[in-house]
């Protein structure tokens, strides 16, 4: 079991999101974008998936998730949740293409990313919290999801390192000439 | 890539039912959890430091570099009001001594009879959807969940979680909060200083002047009534605000009359009667004449500041409550029957913490004052914004007022 927890995804999925965790709670709620911060583990939820499958995206997702309910006070499941969310959608967009360019996981990140962030409010609405979507989230979900698509080229290559993947060597093979 | 099939499913409906049940438990309150949260605390607190270690020098350098000019701007801003403000400082003080003498006269209850605790702001929350603030005091101080949070302008928040070193202050804005508070009216011309300039300086001589002609309240007296705060900040016992201020620091005067005497009470309720009865709460006409006289340099040494103040006669004229709405809007108050015949809720009307037994905050807590006002169709009653005298954005230190109301001291 513990040759099996080594040798797994989540002993470099757990010190990675701490200091990605620490970056959200200290130089992101420092320096705020039109007053929106940063989502970096959503982002990074959503790159994990786009680097390795929506299921792999979604553990690293639910696994960040947790670590920032356990830190931030919310209630525990709930950002887990919307990071889960933001992996899926990240993995399952990556399946459009077989092994896309970098500005289309970046994209695939940033559209991951928004579902993630836009995921939150859902969730709380159905803990019970009272009118969760508020004005400022038709700003937040455009910002968080433009810079998941300028992070993407830092944490896709991250999200492959933490699942122990490594990119494809196959190519796409070449269009038959005598077609 | 990974290839996607019906049997990953199973992963990620797993990982979606153990968030709900996290969820459920979390919610009806689980020792485990909670034990979980300490723990992890314990856990990010050294990495946290350990990137603020490495973080923050870049983020001083890029500070340094883009918002340099924004600094200096602010800076002269803060310096006018610095200078106003200790201009008004001796007579305002004067005249919360004078309410205060009237309020025990009547044995009416008072905020200065309330134990507060200093505390330092540690962090905020790091998503966009919650106002919310960490502080550095926790249970150890005996802050407990629902006690009121206040800086020197007004109400901040309240407690929500503690921990035994922290506390979690959920901010007005926020859109769970809510508490009841009173609008009053000070018979409705209240209009803030904009242009005007009591050190007599143009604004543009500001800045020459800004070394030599301040003199604010000597917040280091180590000896004073001061508490001290983890890094060794004093902050003045009588900062709640609407208590009682303690004496005047150093470099401020009390009133004084023609002949350099003090003035005693009575004239000081004598010169406010006057003033209620010759005055309409405009600055700049006659009234009580307070010398602030601070302890500058030779370059503004016979510069004295003359300022008006006016007893405005306060009237209650609503209850309601005051719910947050986030971070980009005002909080609102709602429940209120806008009766004409009594009186009309308008802007600039000021409003407080109600402090009725069920009240988390005891009552006079300043809060803020009505910046617009919503009428609604029906029955309804009318809303109102408020703008807050507390800026959100910029707290570091806030005092938590150890206060419970009366209906859980009774239990």
């Amino acid at each position: 079991m513990i040759a099996g927890f080594l040798q797994g995804p989540l002993v470099r999925i757990i010190p990675v999101g701490l200091v990605l965790l620490a970056l959200q709670r200290t130089v992101l709620v420092d320096h705020q974008i039109d007053g929106v911060i940063i989502q970096l583990m959503t982002a990074a939820s959503a790159a994990a998936g786009v680097a390795g499958g929506s299921e792999r995206g979604a553990v690293v997702g639910f696994v960040f998730g947790a670590m920032f309910d356990l830190a931030e006070g919310t209630p525990l499941g709930s950002t887990a949740t919307a990071m889960t969310l933001a992996g899926v959608v990240g993995g399952l967009l990556a399946l459009i293409a077989a092994d896309p360019q970098w500005w289309l996981s970046a994209i695939f990140t940033g559209l991951g990313t928004a579902a993630g962030v836009a995921a939150v409010p859902a969730v709380r609405l159905f803990v019970g919290e009272e009118d969760p979507f508020q004005q400022q989230l038709a700003v937040v979900v455009p910002v968080t999801a433009v810079a998941g698509v300028v992070l993407s080229p830092l944490l896709v290559p991250l999200g492959r390192w933490m699942l122990r993947m490594k990119r494809p060597e196959w190519k796409q093979p070449a269009a038959d000439a005598s077609l | 890539m990974a290839i996607y099939s019906v049997g990953r499913k199973r992963i990620i409906i797993a990982l979606l039912l153990t968030s709900a049940l996290l969820l459920t438990l979390d919610l009806r309150g689980n020792p485990v959890i909670d034990r979980g949260r300490d723990a992890f605390a314990v856990v990010i607190g050294p990495v946290e430091s350990a990137t603020e270690v490495v973080t923050n020098p870049l983020e001083q350098v890029w500070n340094g570099i883009v918002h340099y000019d924004d600094l200096e701007e602010e800076n002269l801003a803060l310096q006018d009001q610095v200078d106003r403000l200790i201009g008004t400082q001796a007579a305002a003080e004067a005249a919360v001594i004078e309410g205060k003498e009237l309020q025990a006269l009547y044995s009416l209850p008072s905020l200065s009879g309330i134990d507060t605790e200093v505390a330092r702001v540690v962090g905020s929350a790091a998503n966009n959807l919650d106002q919310v603030i960490e502080i550095n005091k926790g249970s150890s101080s005996g802050i407990a969940v629902g006690m009121p949070v206040v800086n020197q302008a007004g109400l901040v928040g309240k407690i929500t979680s503690v921990t035994r070193t922290t506390a979690r202050v959920m901010l007005v804005t926020d859109s769970r909060y809510v508490v009841s508070v009173k609008v009053t009216s000070s018979d409705g011309s209240f209009q803030a200083p904009t242009d005007t300039t009591p050190s007599g300086l143009a604004p543009d001589e500001i800045a020459d002047a800004a070394t030599t002609t301040t003199a604010p309240p000597d917040t280091t007296d180590p000896d004073g009534t001061g508490t001290d705060l983890p890094d060794g900040l004093p902050v003045p016992e009588s900062t709640l605000p609407g208590a009682t201020p303690p004496p005047l620091p150093d470099g401020f005067e009390p009133l004084v009359d023609d002949n350099g005497d003090p003035l005693s009470d009575e004239d000081i309720a004598a010169l406010i009667e006057q003033g209620e009865d010759g005055q309409d709460g405009v600055e700049g006409e006659d009234g009580v004449e307070g010398e602030a006289s601070a302890d500058t340099a030779d370059a503004s040494a016979d510069e004295s500041t003359t300022t008006t103040t006016t007893t405005i006669p306060i009237v209650e004229k609503e209850f309601g409550g005051l719910e947050g709405r986030g971070r980009l809007l005002l909080p609102q108050i709602r429940f209120l029957q806008d009766n004409p015949a009594l009186s009309v809720l308008q802007e600039g009307d000021l409003v407080e913490t109600a402090g009725d037994s069920e009240s988390l905050a005891p009552a006079g807590i300043p809060v803020g004052r009505v910046a617009n006002r919503a009428d609604r169709p029906g029955s309804g009653g009318p809303r109102l914004d408020v703008e807050l005298h507390a800026d959100l954005a910029r707290l570091n230190f806030v005092r938590v007022v150890l206060y419970r109301p009366l209906s859980e001291v009774e239990q």
